[in-house]
């Protein structure tokens, strides 16, 4: 987890201290803990490729997936990163109005597609998909459901960012807290490319 | 703060180190001594689970492999403690001044990485050839299905007529299989990951459930090879034993005959007939006695699958044509006639162990206490009030509460099972 | 109290005349006023500073090594005779798994933290870790998990499935008790807090080197401890899944692992040594990177081939991320993979005796020094290779079926865990206890300690080579008469042996504990430099001062502090000494940086770590208890984002008139 609103982890970078490696260590640690979350996700993911066609029980994925459903909400999660970037340039540019503004889009957008898979999920329940229905469903719901607290987990860390500026508790560099978590973001984004590809767009 | 310096503290740690000056040698001997315990010393004689003593094919590929390795890695072994032994004593510090401080020698270094590195390419050559020389299941002669359940083995020898097998038998325990017959394990599980290994004929290969894994087994001479399950399964772990048996294979005939001769019922009136309705009383609800018919005539078929969690119990037919019993934990056999049989040789092991168990032969204390309380025997999950998370189904033989008289029966009938 | 405007003037100073400047904190921004004690209990809860975490992490990680060694001496004590009573079976399952969990999670990887912890800032002329809080927050996190794990001992009954816990055995039918979930939750737990201090700690080293200290100037201790932590980030994640999916299925009925479904069990076994393989490297790496250190400190002489023993300890961690299945090769994967790992596991043999070479070749030409740390590095070099050895026996496939889950593996690995790592932490141990502790190890009783553990060790895992070739399966809570072969030497022989030696190693380690509560007890403080030692963290008061450094170290040299005592003689091309460690340190003193600026105490990572706790035996306990854990955890989380930020008040400021150095303490 980042620290945001310290003094004492801009140990590196405050006080005119180079850092060896050109990054600050906020930076860098993100960096690394992406670097571990790829194998986290991973390995949810090579677990799903592995039982996505074991199906004792319940539907099959090709009947219940919704292609077209699930396609917009990745696309709102993809306009997302969009509006993330524009928060960053904002805070680069110390527009704090304007990166509020676009962290409170990239938060709403996020919760919707948070909010479109509740509904999804919802919806293969009630059609006969539940967590321990099959093996498919266990890696599916796991999977997804890990992604989708990644998510909610940024949406609620977008709003306490923007609660912080507003009421002007950010310590340091400012801009590098909204690119923290504009990074955590972007893998949050990248990681549902790659399930939505695997899961949902090629036929198991 | 201590006000002394450097080369004070330094004196007088060399005070007290210089007591154990002679630690070099000191060294030198104990590492030596150990060594010489170890390999001098020596081993047990006739340990049933060597893996030294191959007596098949598949060991001896493994055997052939084991003493290009070992030799190699113990050479390597002394000449490294040689050439530190040699290094302690001769730069322990005598007073000499700081030496020059090299940095190291890159081809020494080069040369340390490739001799290593060829050493490592010729045993991997070997290896390779040896893994995929016991892969092949091509020329397989005889197959035999291994399934593994908490904790005993079953082993289905399918229909194979050129082996005289005509009917389908199932035994438990131990595995009889022909001499110079490269035999084919086919093995699974119904539960958990057990592992089945009989070392004299070839290294352990894991039953898993849900997959079929295999194992080649070949003896070159008839006898007895003690094994063990080789892989964690569980409270009785320990307990889950098994022997393969290699008989001649005019031996082997007559043991196939044997399994599938018709069941004869006892004559009336014995204890053995008493004994067999004890059986369709309490045991039928989970072993299987083939050819065994009910009191109305009707064929009685035990109900394994639900009562036992794993879904199966020994089929103890022909119980008393193999000598353990229990998941091999306990003989059959009394003492002096296990020694009898167990340490026959190659020539007379067939005969011996056609004959089966005998009643003067029966080790009846153990078969009587496991009949009493099997669970006190040997640790299982057969308590009737502890059984919510197995769905009421019981993992390993419950306490049927049998008197005394009907144990009688019992092991009288049992004794009738040849 | 929270908006107090007490600023620092002199005026309120209490001290000054015992040259003690006392300062008060500023407005706070945040929930709660920051703790400021430098004092008392309340010091050691709330730090942040690496130095005293270290010793935290090390005591309590050396108090589970004593919990793990007396599961193993009841193990020892069953299998001393045939058919052991003094274990039931299931107790006896319970013992192993615990045992090794213990060892591996609970005292190996927390102890080797807590020399990185202590020493990585020192050796590369750090002030700190690159983020203090979470340093606290990932010892406070062990603790919780080490607890968790052995509450089970007394809620029901320990895990009982063995530390690599293979699925299906592992899961809800076949292991009823709730002693997994306690394993699972703990390790899950103690896998946080390994995770953050690993980014922690790679941020450090790339991060806050020394001015001049290029990574080809880093002492080995660090080098190897910088691998480490990059096999924690990337094998960490992988069990963590594999834990996950197991939680899953046993608290919520998923069927991960449930062959009626159709899962496969061989899932469980890959994940589970994608991590398990890295995790031995991680276990013996930093030993190896202590004894990189002792070596050269006690031949008087450099690391031989430093670029050599740096590059290969990388390409073990790099290549021990390919060789996982080697732990499966009796599991029927197939003659392909089976080779593939079989020749990938024979690679991984070549930089590691490199390192061996290396270790001998410079001790080689050396003026060698035995004290007790020295003994203990030896012990590591020639018992580690032993070890290593009979590794390669494994690596042939063929052969390893006939080894695999015989108490021929459990040789080899004690012999490169207890004899390796273990070795090389107690050298490191009696090498910078001084430094730690500002008193010296008594080095009759480590002779003592060492020779008892050499002996105690041999007795016990020798034999076992012996009783795993001869046929003796592991995980047995009983073995036979009739399994154990004739003669005087018989398997029966050996195993007695092996618990005698149990019970001797045990006495070493007593050694030790007397040794240090005599330590502790002597008043006599040891010299600063008492090895003439070679690397930074050297360069420091014994035990350093709170900031570590009075003036950052500029770098020219790989094992900079031997370089600026000594200089080689032209002439004669011997070393001269220009300079004792006393004389650096008081130079440094003397120049201090006039600006220092150190970390203040949190109340956070503790809470957060009660929190995640809670949030963990709501997992077992039920729904309401999970609850009250994540509002513990959600609290604490933004307390800690909201921190108060008592930027200089709380600083350490050193003025640099009279070239004492000065305490600042702060009022609660």
């Amino acid at each position: 987890m980042a620290d945001i609103a310290t003094h004492d982890t801009d140990h590196a970078t405050d006080h005119g201290h180079h850092s060896s490696t050109g990054l600050s260590n906020n930076k860098l640690a993100m960096w690394l803990f992406l670097g571990s979350e790829c194998l986290l996700f991973g390995g949810l993911i090579s677990t799903y490729m592995l039982y996505r066609g074991r199906v004792q029980n319940g539907p099959h994925p090709s009947q219940i997936y919704d292609i077209p459903f699930t396609s917009v909400s990745s696309f709102v999660l993809l306009m997302s990163s969009l509006t993330m970037v524009l928060a960053v340039s904002s805070a680069h540019r110390k527009d704090d109005s304007k990166t509020n503004l676009w962290l409170l889009i990239t938060g709403l957008l996020g919760a919707t597609f948070v909010g479109g898979q509740v509904y999804e999920f919802t919806t293969f329940y009630r059609e006969g998909l539940g967590f321990t229905t099959s093996l498919f469903s266990s890696s599916f719901y796991s999977l997804t459901g890990f992604h989708g607290v990644h998510v909610s987990v940024g949406v609620i860390m977008l709003m306490s960012l923007m609660g912080i500026i507003k009421k002007g508790k950010i310590t340091g560099d400012k801009a590098e807290v909204v690119e923290l978590i504009g990074l955590y973001w972007h893998f949050v984004d990248v990681v549902w490319i790659i399930i939505f590809t695997l899961v949902y767009l090629i036929p198991s | 703060m201590s006000h002394s310096d450097s080369p004070h503290s330094s004196e007088k740690a060399m005070d007290i180190v210089n007591n154990v000056k002679s630690s070099s040698h000191r060294i030198r001997n104990s590492i030596a001594s150990i060594f010489g315990i170890v390999l001098l010393a020596g081993c047990a004689t006739n340990a049933p689970q060597d893996t030294w003593q191959p007596k098949g094919d598949n060991a001896q590929i493994i055997n052939n492999l084991q003493w290009i390795i070992f030799p190699m890695a113990g050479v390597v072994g002394v000449l490294v403690f040689a050439f530190a032994a040699y290094t302690f004593w001769k730069f322990t510090d005598r007073g000499q001044p700081i030496p020059s401080q090299s940095h190291g020698k890159p081809i020494v270094e080069i040369i340390l990485t490739i001799i290593p590195a060829l050493i490592l390419t010729v045993v991997g050559v070997f290896t390779f050839r040896g893994i995929f020389e016991l892969a092949n299941t091509e020329d397989t002669e005889m197959v035999i299905n291994v399934t593994g359940q908490q904790w005993w083995w079953e082993y289905d020898y399918p229909v194979q007529t050129d082996q005289g097998i005509t009917k389908p038998i199932i035994s438990s325990g131990q595995l009889v299989i022909p001499v110079g017959t490269k035999v084919l394990l086919r093995e699974t599980s119904r539960d958990v990951i057990h592992s089945y290994w009989i070392p004299a004929l070839n290294g352990k290969k894991d039953a898993v459930p849900g997959r079929i894994n295999l194992l080649r087994l070949q003896a070159d001479k008839p006898g007895l090879f003690a094994g063990q399950c080789t892989e964690f399964c569980g409270l009785s772990h320990a307990n889950m034993r098994m022997e393969a048996i290699a008989l001649s294979k005019e031996d082997f005939a007559k043991w196939v005959a044997g399994q599938q001769k018709a069941y004869t019922s006892p004559a009336a009136g014995t204890p053995a007939k008493e004994g067999e309705a004890v059986f369709l009383n309490q045991c039928i609800r989970c072993h299987q006695v083939n050819g065994l018919k009910k009191a109305d005539g009707t064929p009685a078929i035990a109900a394994p699958d639900e009562n036992v969690y794993s879904g199966a119990a020994p089929n103890l037919s022909f119980l008393m044509s193999r000598n353990t019993f229990a998941g091999a934990k306990f003989d059959l056999l009394n003492k002096s006639c296990r020694e009898d049989v167990w340490g026959a040789s190659p020539e007379t092991i067939g005969a011996k162990y056609l004959a089966g168990v005998s009643q003067s032969c029966l080790n009846e204390t153990d078969l009587r206490a496991w009949l009493r309380n099997a669970p006190a025997m040997k640790p299982m999950y057969a308590d009737p009030t502890k059984l919510e998370k197995s769905g009421g189904k019981y993992r390993g033989m419950p306490n049927l509460g049998l008197t005394e008289t009907d144990i009688d029966k019992l092991v009288a009938y049992l004794l009738t099972l040849k | 109290m929270s908006t107090n405007e007490l600023t620092l003037t002199p005026g309120n100073a209490l001290d000054v005349a015992k040259g003690k400047l006392v300062v008060a904190p500023t407005q706070s921004l945040g929930v709660v006023r920051r703790p400021v004690n430098t004092t008392g209990w309340r010091e050691w809860l709330f730090t942040v500073d690496h130095k005293k975490l270290g010793i935290m992490y090390g005591t309590v990680a050396f108090v589970f090594f004593i919990v793990g060694g007396v599961e193993a001496l009841f193990i020892r004590l069953q299998l001393a005779l045939p058919d052991g009573r003094i274990l039931s079976a299931d107790k006896y399952n319970q013992m192993f798994t615990m045992h090794a969990t213990t060892m591996i999670f609970l005292f190996a990887m927390p102890m080797a933290a807590a020399f990185a912890n202590y020493f990585l800032p020192l050796q590369i002329g750090a002030r700190d870790v690159a983020f203090p809080r979470l340093n606290a927050l990932s010892f406070w996190l062990f603790l919780t998990g080490g607890l968790i794990l052995n509450a089970s001992w007394f809620l029901g009954g320990a895990a009982d499935g063995g530390w690599f816990m293979y699925a299906p055995n592992s899961g809800p039918v076949f292991s009823p008790t709730n002693g997994v979930d306690f394993w699972i939750l703990g390790l899950q737990i103690a896998g946080i807090a390994s995770l953050i201090g690993s980014i922690n700690l790679i941020v450090t080293v790339l991060n806050m080197r020394a001015p001049g200290m290029t990574l080809m100037k880093m002492p080995v201790f660090t080098w190897m401890i910088l691998v480490v932590q990059f096999l924690l980030v990337f094998s960490l994640p992988v069990i963590t899944v594999a834990l996950v999916l197991l939680m899953f299925q046993r608290s919520y009925g998923a069927t991960f692992f449930d062959v009626s479904q159709g899962a496969d069990p061989l899932l469980w076994q890959h994940l589970f040594w994608i991590f398990g393989h890295p995790e031995v490297y991680v276990l013996i790496l930093p030993a190896f990177g202590i004894i990189s250190e002792v070596l050269p400190t006690f031949s008087r002489k450099p690391l031989f081939g430093y670029p050599f023993v740096v590059f290969s300890g990388a390409s073990i961690g790099l290549v021990g991320f390919g060789v996982w299945a080697h732990h499966m090769f009796a599991s029927g994967l197939g003659p392909v993979s089976v080779a593939v790992f079989s020749m990938a596991t024979m690679a991984i043999a070549i930089p590691t005796g490199v390192k061996i070479f290396n270790w001998l070749l410079t001790m080689w030409g050396g003026k060698i020094w035995y004290s007790a740390a020295m003994k203990f590095a030896i012990g590591l070099v020639i018992l580690f290779t032993i070890g290593g050895l009979s590794g390669v026996t494994h690596a042939v496939a063929p052969s390893d079926t006939q080894q695999t889950d015989t108490y021929y593996i459990v040789a080899h690995f004690h012999y490169v865990l207890f004899g390796g790592m273990v070795f090389g932490l107690f050298s490191g141990f009696y090498y910078w206890w001084p430094k730690v502790f500002g008193k010296m190890l008594n080095e009759k009783l480590g002779s003592w300690n060492f020779w008892f553990m050499v002996i105690g060790m041999n007795l016990t895992f020798g034999p076992m080579h012996i009783l795993g070739l001869q046929g003796q399966p592991r995980r047995m809570y009983v073995w036979t008469e009739a399994r154990a072969g004739e003669g005087f030497f018989n398997l029966g022989f050996w195993n007695m042996v092996s618990s005698i030696g149990s019970f001797i190693l045990a006495v070493g380690v007593l050694f030790f504990i007397i040794n240090v509560i005599k330590t502790t007890r002597n008043p006599e403080r040891a010299p600063l430099d008492p090895w003439d030692a070679r690397t930074l963290e050297w360069i420091t008061t014994s035990p350093p001062k709170v900031h570590n450094f009075d003036r950052i170290p500029v770098v020219h040299h790989l094992d900079e502090f031997f370089h600026r005592k000594y200089e080689e003689d032209e002439a004669t091309h011997t070393m001269k000494q220009v300079a004792t460690g006393e004389e650096l340190v008081r130079a440094e003193e003397a120049a201090a940086d006039a600006d220092i600026h150190m970390p203040g105490p949190s109340y956070w990572p503790l809470l957060l770590s009660i929190g995640v706790g809670i949030l963990g035996m709501g997992v077992i306990y039920g729904t309401p208890i999970m609850v009250v854990g994540a509002l513990v955890v959600l609290f604490s989380s933004y307390g800690w984002v909201l921190e108060p930020s008592v930027p200089d008040a709380i600083d350490f400021d050193t003025p640099s008139t009279d070239g004492h150095t000065k305490e600042i303490t702060p009022v609660g």
